[in-house]
């Protein structure tokens, strides 16, 4: 499946780069991340719990951060499995300046399969939407206050 | 594959399973069952404790109260679908719930298990969001109360905490005049819904609708209400040029997904046909083509 | 460390049973190996299918999505105790008479519902069997012939 969005930032292109391509922040915003530990420059190993309500899965993989051109886009790689199935997927993100910040521009595919993508098909791309939204609170979260 | 280890309990009264719920962060309530042992038999939940809630007496029970049909959140949809008092008072509920799954499914599925799950496709969060029902809880901390809008918030996803259970639904009494049509439509009969429409429409006595309210299911990651829809009907008298107009707004809202039942695209355009389908039904127009 | 066992006590086809079971033992699994009735046939196991209904307390369930323990003090009844020793019940004769049985292997299912579904509406039309008998899934016939068997076992025929 597609995944196409933007989110703004109230931030500078360069703080934003800064915040997310930090290791630790990449890890406290992605949600359900317990482990993300750098294997060699650019490549995680990851470990992630995600669920909905009663159905929880821990799925275990790579993050990988390439391509990167600072602070103009990046493509960011994961791909995991666990019980409940796999996921791969990647996109290529862009910040672009703009006049109240920064706009995170992302394009990218996913693809899930397994257990949970033949019985929970309907939802995949509604939770993978939330959890993207989730992703970029967090990281809002994660910006320096801009003073006016 | 078989459902993993779980410590099981069977309380008795609904205070014991607040508590056993609050105290044990892996415990999964366990009504009906026809959601979560599913499941649990795939592994795809694995709740390190089950609490039981079938020996909780005196939740089950459907009254006409203040205005309200209130119904507790243990009745099983069987006796919804088949109770008179229902279908005399608030025919779409009874309409609605007869698309429920197939008869063992609504045999031991619940009204409350159903809200709780919060399935955006399912058929009772769609007709109780058209209901503008009120959804009462009770947990560990006390009795909370909530409009649809405010309980169904994303795929199965509500404001419940761990130890909240739906103990009652109260739907307030359309007026007796309201008239009210429920459709869905499905690859087959007892299918989730690939698109549910609920409507409910008051007209006065000069012909004019004066209430109209219309929710989508299976188009978002929540029931949605066409209220765009709703206030270009309102006020008007009915022609079937407005009904097409406002029918337009339900493929505009709709947000839906596709998978290997329907595309997107096909959601999308038979949220619109089926509101038309559907605000005719309740009308009692004539609908040409449609089986 | 030995799981928890809790004692159920169901009644079967007219026959009591005491065991001493996991909690997380299905009702179908219950009924297939602790009291060796394999006739519940299991399919699907997440309530699709219908293979595996049988009747508790005179009311359809599917038992794939039951545990045992919440069937504690139950009736239930499963196609074994269907016929009458080796006399079939009219709705079998039915089944056996207009091929309504093929692989059998949702036959169980089909017949238990059928029983269910004439004892609450014994006069159907067509289309009421066809409404009924949704609940059960059949690969082998095209249902054509499940439906003549129900409406042959109500004393109707199909047009």
């Amino acid at each position: 499946m597609d995944i196409n969005g933007k989110y703004t930032f109230n931030a500078q292109p360069e703080q934003v780069w800064g915040v997310m391509l930090n290791p630790e922040n990449l890890r406290d915003a992605l949600p359900g991340c317990d482990r993300l530990a750098e294997q060699a420059p650019g490549q995680y190993e990851a470990v992630m719990k995600i669920g909905i309500a009663a159905v929880k899965g821990t799925y275990k993989g790579k993050v990988e951060i390439a391509d990167a051109e600072e602070p103009v886009h990046y493509t960011l790689r994961g791909e995991g499995s666990g019980a409940p199935g796999f996921m791969k997927g990647s996109a290529v993100i862009e910040l672009q300046k703009s006049d109240t910040g920064t706009d995170v521009v992302y394009k990218g595919t996913m693809e899930v399969g397994g257990l949970v993508a033949g019985v929970g098909q309907r939802m995949i791309s509604g939770v993978v939407k939330m959890m993207l939204k989730q992703f970029f609170q967090n990281m809002s979260k994660k910006m320096p206050q801009q003073t006016n | 594959m078989k459902p993993s280890k779980f410590e099981y309990n069977a309380p008795t009264s609904l205070q014991e399973a607040v508590e056993i719920l609050e105290n044990n962060e892996e415990a999964k309530a366990l009504a009906g069952g026809q959601s979560l042992i599913p499941m649990m038999n795939f592994r795809l939940a694995q709740p390190g404790a089950l609490v039981d809630l079938n020996n909780i007496p005196g939740l089950d029970y459907i009254r006409e109260e203040d205005g309200s049909l209130v119904i507790g959140g243990l009745t099983r949809i069987r006796e919804v679908e088949t109770s008179e008092l229902v279908r005399a008072k608030c025919p779409i509920l009874s309409e609605a719930t007869g698309f429920i799954g197939h008869l063992p499914n609504r045999n031991r599925g619940t009204v409350g298990g159903s809200v709780a799950h919060a399935d955006p496709s399912a058929e009772l969060p769609t007709v109780l969001t058209a209901l503008d029902a009120q959804i009462r809880t009770f947990g560990a901390s006390g009795e909370k109360s909530f409009q649809p809008q405010e309980f169904f918030l994303s795929y199965l996803t509500t404001p419940l905490e761990s130890s909240d259970l739906v103990t009652e639904i109260r739907v307030p009494l359309p007026a007796t005049h309201a008239k009210g049509a429920f459709m869905e439509i499905s690859r087959r009969r007892g299918d989730f819904a690939i698109v549910a429409v609920a409507v409910l429409l008051e007209i006065d006595e000069n012909n004019v609708c004066t209430n109209a309210r219309i929710s989508l299911g299976g188009v978002s990651d929540t029931p949605l209400r066409v209220e765009e829809a709703e206030e270009l009907l309102e006020g008007e008298t009915l022609t079937e040029e407005l009904l097409r107009k406002a029918s337009a707004f339900s493929a505009e809202i709709a947000d839906p997904e596709s998978d290997y039942h329907a595309t997107a695209e096909y959601r999308r355009n038979m949220a619109q046909v089926y509101t038309l389908r559907t605000l005719k039904k309740a009308l009692g127009m004539e609908e040409e083509g449609s089986k | 460390m030995a799981a928890q066992k809790h004692e159920v006590t169901l009644t079967v086809n007219g026959i009591t049973y005491e065991r001493s079971i996991e909690a997380r033992m299905l009702l179908s699994d219950f009924i297939r190996e602790e009291l060796d009735l394999p006739g519940t046939h299991v399919g699907c196991e997440h309530g699709i299918c219908g293979v595996c209904t049988i009747l508790l307390n005179g009311q359809p369930v599917r038992s794939c999505l039951m545990f045992a323990v919440q069937a504690n003090g139950g009736d239930i009844l499963t196609i074994e105790g269907v016929a009458n020793g080796t006399e079939l019940h009219p709705i079998q004769e039915a089944f056996r008479k207009h091929h309504g049985v093929q692989c059998g292997f949702c036959t169980p299912g089909q017949v238990l519902t059928a029983y269910h579904f004439l004892s609450e509406n014994p006069n159907p039309t067509e289309e009421e069997v066809r409404l009924g008998m949704s609940s059960v899934l059949c690969r082998c016939t095209g249902y054509n012939q499940i439906i003549d068997s129900v409406l042959a076992a109500s004393g109707e025929s199909r047009d």
